[in-house]
């Protein structure tokens, strides 16, 4: 069962199932297959739910909610994405021959006013419970504002690497959802194609392939590409690896594991908070580093000059740096990671620091550190099942948190609270708890 | 010599086939895209979804750029399976909308690929204003009504006003729900006569003689392209007929530009080659110009500029038919079965005529009942959530039906083409139209009396769908007749090039209410008889 891409709009099998069972319609595979294409580009088609409608969007889709929001939208939201999702419905199934004997079929003579009757009396019965419960919803919503999220990032370009899996590419279809025109970053061209081949072809994402474990690689690819630093208004460099079962002395791996998890980073981090500044630099770059030197295979620099001209550029650019809550423990068959994880943290708080020394206004750093979230990276125990985030909700936190500008992101915050718990109990607690865990295969 | 019609849709085809019967050499310059042919004849519309291997990709689009989005104005797309009409995407496109949305086509045949076949001619109230007599005009109306077949009564209501037609077919044959209308209509015609208002049957080019092997067999799918060639088509008749002639030449794959002038002559033709995408030269004695009003007035532009002549570059007008549509519930239909096959375009026809200076006094209407639409928009479009409004509209489908009203045109100032140079390779053209304040009177005024019109006839009006300037698709008045340097004469010869004649709709200096095919094909008819070559 393939998940929906962008939950605001697409449906997945039961929620087709009900809204066929709310329309008297017999669901079809194949034609659900085609609604969830039609639907996978609906948010670059039309206009983005915001405010209340939103709010109505989000939740499941059930008989009753369905039924409810059917004639809600129909009355008052007429660019409610359920509107298009019970269009699309309609129209897939007047195309097929069956589907449209089955819709069209209808009572004759006296019984065809007899239906017509009915149908009038099930509305006004329809409207009697529908409006208390709009009212209901409408409280409900109005009492969650003050805790609600900016999601502003239409027309904003948003870069994020690690987007073919995992919670980079959530965070991809959560800045596509609200908006964002996309560049991703993703390791081979495999992952590539797989993915371009996934996302709707109107989607505005543009995929670039750099494998960070290479130096240099990143900031090459962006450079080929021709991409403004100072175009981009939301940067998530998010990819990361992790080798588990390692011994702590494998320093082949732990070099590795700082590559792409640290110093990737911070090559990136000097493309966009160096080259691409529109305010006077904010670093001085020491040009008689090795490391700025291109690598073998690598292309020179393109100059500034010949990067996209036409380009809006962003007034602020939010820089995310995706940490994680075993920046505060160690781990033996995980070191490498804690510990890259562990510089990233400290790394990406002395970065706002300088910033801040220098007076730049323009870029803010928020370090996130995710607790436990059902990614690649975490083990599927029923307790983990029991106690995750949802990794779409981990996204949609990061996103928001980094546009308001927040420094510190500790997504879900009951898992940071329990983290720092166990490491206040001291080493001997800590050592009991920790030393249990068992590593897994190595994953990259 | 070397005589160029440039276009090859009805006005194209009707110019060259009277060049050659004049004994002329004539070469047909068009872009030529073919359509492919329609497959399953007999079958009909609900019927073919089963025999399409992907019926939702077919009707809707593989991308579903045809899936009409809810709150969208339109209740119709062309399906992405008629390739005939061209998109803005389209690279040979170079329209730039500024007001008006038009459609166009780079199919042989142009948009009578995909034409309602609707069928009249202008009378003298209609020709007011214009330099040409109804007397004129009639001599090569009765070319084309010989060349194109046209199904309708001898003798209705209507006939007083659409005398200029002359029908050789038998009549479209009517769904019971036209049939219940017309019942209707005859019970309450004394109170609809005193408001001006009559109802006939349509006059369509289609071929209805049951012995003929090409005869319409109410399979439902005009919109979707005829499988039995049954409505008039350019491409398969006339065109057909010229190429039966041997100083005849049709040289597809081009896209004309602009035309090369010396001395106020033209003397040569400027062109994209659609092959090889280079723009090339060649030289040409005289050239007729049948392209469609737009891509006429597009030719004209840059010919203008070409020629550095001290004129400003935009045409003399740009118009169209209003369209409005009010859908109706007809009360007596509801709880009727669906008629099993139908014409689907409409077979019913309304007049108003009334004194509405400066407007002709006939304004011209199509009633339709619905057969064989997709109805999602219309479904979508009902006061009502979408279980009951499905449930609603399949209860009363056979009771549903539109009047769709076409509203005249004259030439204003600001609604025009002008060349905009965007750096590509030739000029764009902007088109520029803003409804006439005046007109809104005019519309309002005959809505209302086709409303009431319907409550006598027991039909409840429900709404008003207005379309966007273009979607009319009866272009005209680009470069029309008159005085001035930007017009051609009453021969339809343009005033600064004697051997350049505009054989299409650019020329009419004004647009009555009817549909304008037969007139287009008359216009061309005429100017090629009577040009002095």
């Amino acid at each position: 069962m393939r998940a929906p891409l962008f939950p605001l709009w697409q449906i997945d099998p039961r929620e087709y199932g009900a809204i066929c069972a709310h329309l008297g319609m017999t669901p079809k595979a194949r034609l659900y297959d085609q609604l969830f294409a039609y639907l996978a580009g609906a948010p670059f088609r039309f206009p983005r739910p915001g405010g209340f409608s939103r709010f109505l969007a989000k939740r499941r889709l059930t008989g009753w909610r369905i039924a409810r929001l059917d004639l809600v939208t129909k009355l008052f939201i007429p660019d409610h994405p359920l509107r298009h999702i019970l269009n699309g419905v309609i129209a897939v199934h007047e195309c097929d021959g069956r589907g449209y004997r089955e819709m069209s079929a209808s009572p004759q003579g006296g019984n065809a006013i007899r239906s017509i009757v009915g149908g009038l009396i099930g509305f006004a019965f329809n409207l009697a419970i529908t409006i208390p419960w709009l009212g209901w919803q409408l409280l409900s919503y109005v009492t969650r504002m003050p805790f609600r999220v900016s999601s502003g990032l239409a027309g904003k370009r948003a870069l994020i690497s690690g987007v073919n899996r995992g919670l980079g590419r959530d965070l991809m279809l959560q800045c596509l959802e609200q908006g964002a025109e996309v560049i991703g970053i993703v390791r081979n061209p495999g992952s590539r194609n797989a993915l371009r081949a996934e996302l709707p072809a109107n989607a505005p994402v543009t995929l670039l392939v750099a494998d960070l474990s290479r130096p240099g690689t990143l900031v090459a690819a962006l450079e080929e590409a021709r991409i403004a630093p100072a175009s981009i208004a939301l940067a998530i460099p998010c990819a990361g690896v992790k080798h588990e079962g390692q011994s702590v002395l494998s320093l082949p791996k732990l070099r590795d594991t700082f590559e792409v998890n640290l110093f990737s980073i911070v090559e990136f981090a000097d493309w966009l908070c160096g080259s691409g500044s529109r305010d006077s630099e904010p670093f001085a770059r020491d040009r008689s580093d090795a490391g700025d030197a291109p690598g073998p295979g690598i292309p020179p620099k393109v100059p500034l000059a010949a990067v996209e001209r036409d380009r809006e550029l962003s007034a602020t650019t939010a820089l995310v740096l995706v940490s994680s809550m075993g920046r505060w423990h160690g781990m033996h068959f995980s070191c490498g990671y804690n510990a890259s994880k562990a510089a990233l943290s400290i790394w990406g708080e002395s970065l706002e620091m300088e910033l801040r020394q220098r007076g730049s206004r323009r870029f803010t750093v928020t370090v996130v550190e995710p607790g436990i979230f059902a990614s690649g990276m975490t083990r599927q125990t029923p307790l983990a099942r029991m106690l995750f985030a949802s990794r779409s909700d981990v996204a949609s936190r990061i996103v928001s948190g980094a546009l308001a500008g927040r420094r510190s992101l500790r997504p879900p915050f009951w898992f940071a609270l329990l983290t720092w718990g166990i490491c206040l109990l001291g080493p001997d607690v800590r050592y009991r708890l920790l030393a249990r865990a068992k590593p897994r295969a190595d994953r990259g | 010599m070397r005589t160029i019609v440039v276009g090859g849709g009805v006005s194209g085809a009707h110019a060259a086939l009277t060049l050659l019967e004049r004994g002329l050499d004539v070469e047909l310059w068009d872009v030529g895209r073919e359509e492919a042919a329609f497959a399953e004849p007999g079958t009909t519309f609900h019927a073919w979804k089963d025999d399409l291997p992907d019926p939702v990709a077919h009707l809707l689009g593989a991308d579903f750029g045809a899936l009409i989005p809810p709150s969208d104005p339109e209740l119709l797309r062309y399906p992405p399976s008629r390739q005939f009409l061209a998109s803005p995407d389209d690279p040979l496109w170079g329209f730039k909308p500024d007001g008006f949305f038009p459609y166009g086509s780079f199919a042989k045949g142009g948009l009578a690929n995909g034409w309602g076949a609707n069928a009249l001619s202008f009378d003298a109230d209609d020709l007011s204003g214009w330099p040409v007599s109804e007397s004129e005009m009639d001599a090569a109306y009765r070319t084309v009504y010989q060349r194109i077949r046209v199904a309708g009564p001898v003798d209705d209501d209507l006939t007083p006003w659409l005398r200029g037609v002359h029908p050789s077919e038998p009549p479209v044959r009517l769904s019971s729900a036209d049939e219940r209308l017309l019942r209707s209509y005859r019970r309450g015609k004394p109170k609809l006569e005193k408001s001006g208002l009559r109802i006939g049957l349509a006059r369509l080019a289609v071929i209805t003689e049951a012995s003929r092997s090409d005869a319409c067999d109410y399979c439902d799918r005009c919109l979707w392209g005829c499988p039995r060639s049954a409505i008039y088509n350019p491409r398969l008749t006339t065109l057909a007929q010229c190429e039966a002639y041997g100083k005849f030449r049709y040289v597809p794959g081009r896209l004309v530009l602009a035309l090369r002038s010396r001395d106020h002559r033209i003397d040569g033709i400027r062109y994209l080659d659609t092959a090889t995408q280079q723009v090339l030269e060649e030289p040409c004695d005289a050239a007729f110009l049948a392209a469609g009003a737009l891509q006429t007035g597009a030719i004209f532009l840059r010919t203008l500029k070409a020629a550095r002549l001290d004129v400003a570059l935009h045409t003399e007008g740009l118009m169209d038919t209003g369209v409005v549509k009010i859908p109706f519930v007809s009360l007596g239909g509801i709880g009727h079965p669906p008629d099993a096959r139908s014409f689907q375009f409409n077979r019913l026809i309304l007049g108003m005529v009334a004194d509405s200076p400066p407007w002709p006094r006939y304004l011209h209407g199509e009633i339709l009942h619905l057969t064989s639409l997709l109805y999602y928009p219309l479904i979508e479009r009902m006061p009502f959530d979408s279980r009951l409004s499905k449930r609603l509209f399949f209860a009363m489908r056979s009771a549903l039906g539109a009047v769709t009203l076409f509203f005249p045109d004259r030439i204003a100032s600001g609604n025009d083409q002008a060349l905009v140079d965007d750096g590509g390779r030739w000029e764009s053209v902007r088109l520029a139209y803003r409804e006439a304040a005046d007109k809104e009177h005019y519309v309002r005024r005959s809505v209302s009396t086709v409303r009431s019109a319907l409550w006598h006839l027991r039909c409840l009006p429900k709404g008003l769908v207005r379309s966007t300037a273009g979607a009319g698709i009866h272009y005209a008045g680009t470069v029309p007749m008159g005085d001035g340097p930007k017009r051609c004469d009453p021969k339809g010869r343009s005033n600064l090039f004697p051997n350049l004649f505009i054989a299409d709709g650019a020329a009419f200096p004004s647009l009555p209410s009817k549909s304008i095919t037969m007139s287009l094909a008359a216009h061309a008819t005429r100017v090629a008889r009577i040009a002095e070559l």
